[in-house]
């Protein structure tokens, strides 16, 4: 049993807050949540709306449509009205609506103390039409609160009583699962990235803002002092690249958090780590281009600039998590990977992972820092580029017994820059040894529930919404699976075995079939069909249902 | 020292700026009594940003214009470390222009010393932000239309630690200069006249040698005003000395993180 509920109006009215209040309110009950965001690129005005789905089981994926609409604005009723599902209800502040509940929200919350509680009236509303008791919902606003002072929470709670009063006489007209026992703890995609990378031992975090990579940069200033991290902003993503490398030189574990625009700006810089052999990590946020695009919106189309960013040839460790848990474990282990192949990861994320909020076994928070492969004792012989078998060379920092050298020029071991082409084949082979030490150690994909005649083929976000179509398609009888990719490249040289003589559907958010068309590369698949979305909006389980072909 | 010895064979044009510069900068390592092992060399590309190859230090020779983020970078991770950019006018004033105006503002503490030969020296002779107007080059045929960049005004308009300016010209001043950027607290610029004898035939080190005047005895660095006057004097007469000391405290003294041990997960 599931039910969701979307509160929508424009920005600056706090449609984010209520959707906050309301995810925090019902985990809290013990009901399995998932939120999502969608809003545009605007400070005032337009429409952005916040779903809260929530069930007694487990959710991956939010909805299409929503059960209970609170409409605060005319345009929102307007845009949203049609995607309520049957049975459904629809709030709307204010003037009557042909189909909607008329329900005086702003008026009510000048009466508790002022217009801007609109949105706590509006969460005020949900709870009654739900038929749940308000007091977590008045918790949640304490608890939130706390920090504007008392007044605040006990008018904010007065508006949300008066929202209830508002909805006299509809009280649980809407079906919802019933509360059980809290379950884990709730973490957006941001926050999960940015715990992974301070638990990690990250040390420098420079950045330039860039939605939807804001978040985790936010996340990370917010608990520098408690990991120690200098959080930096840097004046753009060119300095964000180099400054990472000078300090990953020096040894601090360093990232830097970015979206596809700023992933450009990068690339030199990433190329550089490549070629002086660091251990950088680029968290990039993925949102739709070609440009500027939807700045605001969800998209998988960077896959192939990613594999493929930065000039000349080196080693590249990419992940794409699929859940908010991964997000978490996949950040952790690109900062190993980096370390122990000494070259750039990057974990892959996109504005529906890192807005999407969801609970989850608690995530350890103690710092436990991934193994940095430091050369202590460097002897007296020492060169950072010594060509080993392996192709990774022992790492030294500087300021210890021996000189560490190093130069974005071609160059000999010991660092010095040459154009001695038989040094130049030695070192570029040297390098390539560490990518396919790296492909040796690929993470297969996960398969769900098992490998069966038909694969939805995804990776990243895709996850969560693949799983609940796969659920809903083996109801009906079909023999379909998921096979998730968290880590796509190097690609993990088992997938063809695993794929062949199976039906390949891939599933992405992009309007190329990139990974799909990254496996063909592989020799991984020969054909296979496509489900695509390029609109800016994530998947949902269902759409994905409605959308396959037997 | 154990394993990687300085390059012994430079990449310079005989006759060259550089080679003074580089000789000035050995020197005032030891004047400054720093301790090799913690020196860390950084450059970007050009035939100056070779120079940390030359020297007995840890080397960071990055990419073209992006120095000065790496040495930011260096300077972070471990602050115990002394971190100096030998770079060229056409890195550090052009491709990594931002980069610079950034430092300044963020007065991290490196120090950056700016072979300036008015000239892109390693692409072979097109126009870099300092050339005069009316440079010719086979890319600025007319000659340069440009105002040319004013770092050291820069310097004064940001209130940098230290903003300086010498000559390869003059190697017992320029020594000096550096010993006493490299003494200063956060970021230093060095201005560092320096002929190319290969594409720069109006810069010549007659010309620098003729125009070259030290500052006054009595000329005060922190006095902000005069300091603006010193670096907008360019012509007959081109001062050269310390020409501002701001009084700003470095990034790392303003980062709380940064206190006590060096960042860097192994320290030793
Ligand atoms: C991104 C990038 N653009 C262009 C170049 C080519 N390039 C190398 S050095 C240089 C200019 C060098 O001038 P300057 O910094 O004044 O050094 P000089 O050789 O005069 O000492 C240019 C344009 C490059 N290496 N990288
Ligand atoms: S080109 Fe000019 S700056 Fe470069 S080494 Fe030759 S003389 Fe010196
Ligand atoms: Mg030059």
């Amino acid at each position: 049993m599931d039910a969701n509920i979307r509160i929508a109006g424009e920005a600056g009215q706090g449609v984010q807050s209520a959707g906050e209040l309301l995810t925090s309110a019902f985990h809290d009950m013990g009901l399995h949540v998932f939120s999502t965001q969608s809003y545009m690129s605007r400070i005032r005005g337009g429409v952005n709306s916040y779903d809260i789905r929530i069930s007694d089981e487990e959710l991956h994926s939010g909805r299409e449509d929503c059960d209970v609409l609170a409409a605060l604005t005319a345009e929102s009723f307007a845009t949203e009205k049609k995607n309520v599902a049957r049975g459904g209800l629809v709030a709307l502040d204010g003037a009557a609506g042909p189909d909607a509940l008329s329900l005086d929200m702003t008026a009510a919350a000048k009466e508790a103390g002022g217009a801007r509680m609109v949105n706590s009236v509006a969460a005020g509303i949900v709870f009654a039409l739900l038929g749940y008791d308000i007091e977590p919902l008045a918790k949640a606003i304490g608890k939130a609160m706390s920090k504007k002072g008392e007044e605040t929470v006990g008018a904010n709670i007065e508006a949300a009583r008066r929202g209830v009063a508002l909805a006299a006489g509809h009280e649980g007209l809407v079906k919802a699962p019933v509360p059980g026992e809290r379950r884990g703890e709730l973490y957006s995609g941001s926050e999960a990235v940015g715990l992974g990378a301070a638990t990690a031992g990250v040390k420098v975090v420079c950045s330039y803002p860039m939605t939807p990579s804001t978040g985790a940069l936010t996340y990370l200033a917010s608990v520098a002092d408690r990991y120690r991290i200098v959080v930096e902003q840097a004046e753009d993503e060119i300095c964000a690249a180099n400054l990472i490398c000078g300090a990953a030189y020096a040894g601090a574990t360093a990232m830097t958090t970015t979206s596809g625009g700023g992933f450009a700006l990068m690339a030199e810089g990433l190329s550089l780590a490549g070629m002086l052999e660091l251990p950088i990590v680029i968290m990039l946020s993925q949102r739709p281009g070609p440009a500027t695009g939807l700045p605001t919106r969800t998209g998988q189309e960077d896959l192939l600039f990613a594999v493929h960013a930065g000039h000349g040839e080196f080693p590249k460790i990419i992940y794409a998590p699929g859940t908010i848990g991964q997000a978490y474990e996949m950040t952790r282990r690109a900062f190993e990977s980096a370390h122990k192949f000494q070259t750039p990861a990057i974990v892959m994320t996109d504005q529906f992972l890192t807005d999407a909020k969801k609970n989850i076994p608690e995530l350890p928070g103690a710092l436990d820092p991934v193994d940095a492969h430091i050369e202590t004792a460097p002897g007296a012989d020492y060169v950072r580029y010594a060509v080993t078998e392996s192709g990774v060379s022992p790492r030294a920092l500087p300021g210890g017994e021996a000189f560490v050298v190093c130069a974005s020029d071609e160059h000999t071991p010991d660092g010095h820059l040459t154009e001695d082409l038989t040094a130049r084949k030695a070192m570029q082979e040297k390098r390539m040894r560490k990518a396919a030490l790296a492909a040796a150690e690929a993470m297969p994909p996960e398969f769900y529930p098992e490998p069966d005649e038909t694969v939805l083929l995804c990776w990243g976000s895709t996850y969560g919404p693949c799983r609940e179509a796969v659920d809903i398609l083996r109801a009906k009888g079909r023999k379909v699976c998921m096979a998730h990719f968290a880590q796509v490249w190097p690609v993990w040289a088992g997938a063809g075995g695993a794929l062949e003589g199976r039906r390949v559907v891939s599933v992405e958010g992009n309007s190329t079939a990139q990974f799909a068309l990254l496996l063909r590369q592989c020799g991984a698949v020969s054909r296979f069909d496509s489900i695509l979305r390029y609109d800016g909006l994530p998947f949902t389980g269902a759409e994905i249902a409605r959308r396959f072909k037997s | 020292m154990s394993g990687t010895a300085k390059l012994k064979e430079t990449a310079w044009c005989p006759g060259c700026g550089n080679f003074n510069i580089l000789k000035s900068l050995d020197a005032a390592i030891d004047t400054a009594g720093l301790d090799r092992k913690r020196l860390v060399m950084v450059s970007g590309i050009g035939q100056a940003a070779k120079c940390p190859h030359y020297t007995d230090a840890n080397v960071f020779n990055g990419l073209h214009g992006r120095a000065l983020p790496a040495a930011t970078g260096i300077k972070i991770a471990n602050r115990s470390l002394t971190v100096i950019v030998a770079s060229g006018d056409g890195d550090m004033y052009g491709e990594g222009g931002n980069h610079l105006l950034n430092a300044m503002r963020r007065n991290i503490g490196v120090k950056a010393f700016v072979h300036n030969n008015q000239v892109y020296g390693l692409t072979k002779g097109q126009a870099s932000p300092t050339s005069e107007p009316g440079f010719v080059t086979k890319i600025q045929t007319k000659g340069v239309v440009l105002e040319p960049l004013n770092p050291l005004a820069l310097g004064v308009a940001e209130n940098c630690s230290f903003v300086a300016r010498s000559s390869s010209v003059m190697p017992e001043h320029l020594t000096a200069m550096m010993a006493e950027a490299i003494k200063a607290d956060g970021f230093a610029l060095l201005d560092i006249l320096q002929p190319c004898v290969s594409f720069n035939k109006i810069n010549t080190a007659k010309w620098y040698k003729e125009r070259c005047k030290e500052l006054p005895a009595d000329y005060d660095p922190s006095d902000r005003e005069a300091a603006f006057a010193a670096a907008l004097k360019w012509g007959d007469e081109i001062p050269v000395g310390i020409i501002y000391r701001g009084t700003r405290r470095s990034f790392e003294d303003m980062t709380t993180a940064l206190a006590g041990e060096p960042l860097r997960a192994f320290s030793g």
